[in-house]
């Protein structure tokens, strides 16, 4: 099989699969200006979240890190950074960190005394950019342009005994014809880190996946010096079933652990540590740089990333799911024949065809909080 | 004697607005929750990214705040979307119906399709709609009132211009027998003291201190200094120089009346009179703790300028100098900027405030309400699990 799709070429190397203007907003405060500039102008996305103000140390870090790796998403042609102009996390530190590859523009509400003046000011660039965007045409493209997210939800025994094999294979294939995948680490793969770590070639990463495998420690409001672990307490029932979900990351070498919405060095397959939290893990995924995500879920997920297009691939088993939101279901158990069928179906949504999720127009982004406001 | 016209609930509580409102459980919902809000004009989607797969301390506060936002007196109708076996939406419902609140839940799960699940939230919404416009009003005296106080974007001005002002006005309420609650716990340290000392007794005085302390040794505990947060970069241009400076600034929101309960983010207040809440510095967090506690109108002092409001309450924006007031108006609903440049006196501006709360309580919209700023966020404690 030679695969390739079509997309839109960026000057860094990397390629959208959508070719969105993003407008940023650097605080909940700028918020209802960026919906109003996007509503108004169509090819633009919304990129909005509740965070920017009155945070610390790590906390204040992952915003910046994700609004800055959210404007470098391939997906986005151009990025126009909305701020209000008091906040902690000034739109001028973002812009020092954006790679100059597309139009970034920012503008303030404070520096331009007021919404309206702000809203109109950013229709005009929003709209020229849109315009440019339109223009672009999809050229052919290799997979090594690629990155995809995987993300496994709401599985059991019976799901992850059909979806497992197969969507291992999607992993080994895409990773065998030089695409970089980035797959979910959360507290259900986490029991099988020694498992997982036996993959890892890297001496340190190797160590990473290691003190994973004891618990994904989360900063607490209670007793916040006391790391929550769960480390070697895990029922036979959870690693038996984080042994199955480790089936989807397929056979290839494992390169990194990713976190704090780290961008991949190289293409191959990582591990992103992520929350149960679907919207925050969509978003952490966009941030390190996916193109695409596919959706792993018995049900169907009722929200996609605002950016990405997410597939929702189901089992066959999966009586009472969410019709509407289903891409793909697996049908019959020869594993090649689905999974070369599943990456068919993901390289047309990386040529523009539209998943469930975004004809039903839903989509969002949202930052995860490490501790508390101030 | 002041009075007002506002919405009597069937729990007895009054309101100033009479908002038909959807608001999600989970985040995933959030999508769903806008695009429903747009399949009947009027309704307000109450959206956030809160309640999934967070500690204890996190659920325990989302419920609460969902809670205190679906039963606040300025809404007529609540609708409630939710997904799953597990969702609160249900036992929220259940809650408010029992104080005789008008609200409804819409679970998603398997047996229904998205489309079927839309359908009948668009026609529980229309007929919530329809409900609300056969409400009428009725007088109700200002001791019935909760008005919250907010600070946002603070320069040198505020601690000398709109905040006493408000300060004045947060004396006349009380005086009128009506609540106001004070916000912010980290905008108090450095001043903590001042507000202590104001206590009703010991243990409201204790419990002050106590809330500031636990903010300082958890931003010591991870490794922080709350001093790097506060003041902010706009702070900053603005005049302010330190925590204590911009602290000094803020509580004399909270005028010179006897500070009567310390509250819990989200919880409504048991006493009248002047009243503290347990909240970031962080507006919108801040504003909506301050609203699901039962705030009808929130003031909200800026020197900066900044256009947040609420979903629930009419949030009145009062500017800190004359500049500002000339630069941005249509941010801006009273002028604190006179005391600068038109001879005015902190008592004269206070009795502004009081005179403009009347005109919005009787449904005057104010310039977050025009520009619809709707913005909605939950104080965040712990990480996601």
């Amino acid at each position: 099989m030679n695969y390739s799709y079509e997309g839109f070429k960026r000057d860094d190397g990397t390629a959208g699969t959508r070719n969105y203007v993003g407008i940023v907003s650097s605080v909940i405060c700028s918020s209802a200006v960026v919906r109003e500039i996007s509503e108004k102008v169509s090819g633009t996305i919304p990129i909005v979240h509740a965070n920017g103000c009155a945070q610390l140390g790590d906390d204040l870090k992952l915003t910046k890190n994700m609004l800055v790796g959210m404007s470098a998403n391939p997906n986005i042609h151009s990025a126009l950074l909305v701020g209000l102009g008091c906040e902690t996390n000034q739109v001028s530190g973002l812009l020092k960190q954006i790679p100059k590859t597309k139009p970034i523009k920012g503008i303030g509400i404070q520096q331009l005394a007021g919404g309206t003046n702000t809203v109109q000011k950013g229709i005009s660039i929003a709209e020229k950019w849109a315009e440019e965007a339109m223009e672009q045409e999809r050229t052919k493209l290799s997979l090594s342009s690629l990155t995809v997210g995987v993300l496994n939800v709401d599985a059991d025994h019976d799901s992850l005994t059909e979806t497992g094999p197969v969507i291992g294979n999607v992993v080994n294939r895409l990773v065998e014809n030089d695409a970089n995948v980035i797959m979910g680490l959360s507290k259900t793969l986490a029991p099988a880190g020694l498992l997982l770590s036996e993959r890892m070639v890297d001496i340190t990463e190797k160590e990473k996946m290691i003190s994973t495998s004891k618990g994904l420690n989360r900063l607490r409001w209670k007793d916040p010096t006391i790391e929550d672990t769960n480390g070697n307490e895990y029922t036979e029932e959870q690693t038996n079933l984080a042994v199955l979900e480790s089936e989807m990351t397929g056979s290839v070498p494992i390169n990194s652990i990713l976190d704090y919405g780290e961008i991949p060095k190289e293409n191959g397959l990582h591990l992103m540590k992520i929350s149960s939290n679907i919207v925050e893990s969509l978003s952490k995924m966009a941030s390190s740089g996916c193109n695409i995500v596919l959706v792993v879920s018995k049900r169907g997920v009722l929200t996609g990333s605002i950016a990405l297009p997410c597939m929702t691939v189901t089992p066959q088993s999966n009586k009472g799911s969410f019709d509407e939101l289903i891409d793909y279901t697996i049908k019959g158990s020869n594993v090649h024949q689905e999974s070369e069928r599943i990456i068919e179906e993901l390289l047309e949504v990386c040529s523009g065809k539209q998943t469930e999720v975004e004809m039903l127009e839903l989509g969002e982004f949202s930052i995860p909080h490490l501790g508390t406001t101030y | 004697m002041r009075t007002f016209e506002g919405y009597r609930r069937a729990n007895g509580s009054i309101g100033v607005r009479n908002h038909i409102i959807v608001i999600n459980t989970v985040g995933e919902l959030a999508g769903l929750t806008n695009k429903l809000a747009g399949l009947v004009p009027g309704v307000i989607p109450v959206v956030h990214q809160a309640g999934q797969s967070q500690y204890s301390e996190d659920s325990e506060q989302t419920i609460k705040t969902l809670e205190g936002t679906a039963g606040h007196a300025n809404v007529s109708a609540a609708l409630f979307l939710g997904m799953g076996s597990k969702d609160p939406a249900e036992g929220i419902v259940e809650t408010l119906k029992k104080n005789g609140h008008h609200v409804h839940s819409i679970i998603f799960d398997k047996d229904k399709s998205i489309t079927e699940c839309l359908k009948d939230g668009k026609s529980w919404l229309e007929n919530a709609m329809k409900r609300s416009k056969e409400e009428k009003t009725e007088k109700a005296d200002i001791s019935e009132l909760i008005i919250g106080l907010e600070c946002g974007g603070s320069d040198a001005w505020s601690g000398i211009t709109a905040n006493p002002s408000i300060g004045a006005l947060s004396d006349l309420i009380v005086e009128d027998g009506g609540t106001s609650i004070l916000a912010e716990t980290t905008e108090a340290v450095g001043a903590e003291h001042i507000l202590a000392n104001r206590a009703v007794n010991q243990e409201v005085s204790n419990r002050f201190l106590e809330i500031v302390k636990r903010y300082e040794q958890r931003a010591k505990a991870v490794g922080e200094d709350i001093k790097a947060a506060n003041p902010s970069p706009g702070n900053k241009t603005g005049g302010l120089t330190t925590l204590e400076e911009k602290s000094l600034g803020c509580i004399k929101k909270g005028g010179n009346s006897t500070l009567m309960e310390v509250i819990d983010y989200a919880h409504k207040p048991r006493e009248k009179g002047f009243i503290f809440m347990d909240t970031p510095g962080y507006d919108v967090e801040s504003v909506v703790g301050l609203v699901a506690g039962g705030a009808q109108i929130v003031l909200f002092s800026t020197g900066k300028g900044s256009p947040t409001g609420s979903p629930i309450a009419p949030v009145i924006k009062i500017g800190t100098n004359p500049k500002l007031y000339e630069n941005m108006p249509e941010h801006i609903d009273v002028n604190a900027g006179k005391i600068i440049d038109q001879n005015y006196t902190i008592e004269q501006i206070g009795e502004e405030i009081y005179t403009k709360i009347l005109q919005v309580a009787n449904g005057e919209s104010t310039a977050s309400e025009k520009y619809k700023n709707h913005e909605f966020s939950i104080w965040r404690l712990a990480e996601t699990q």
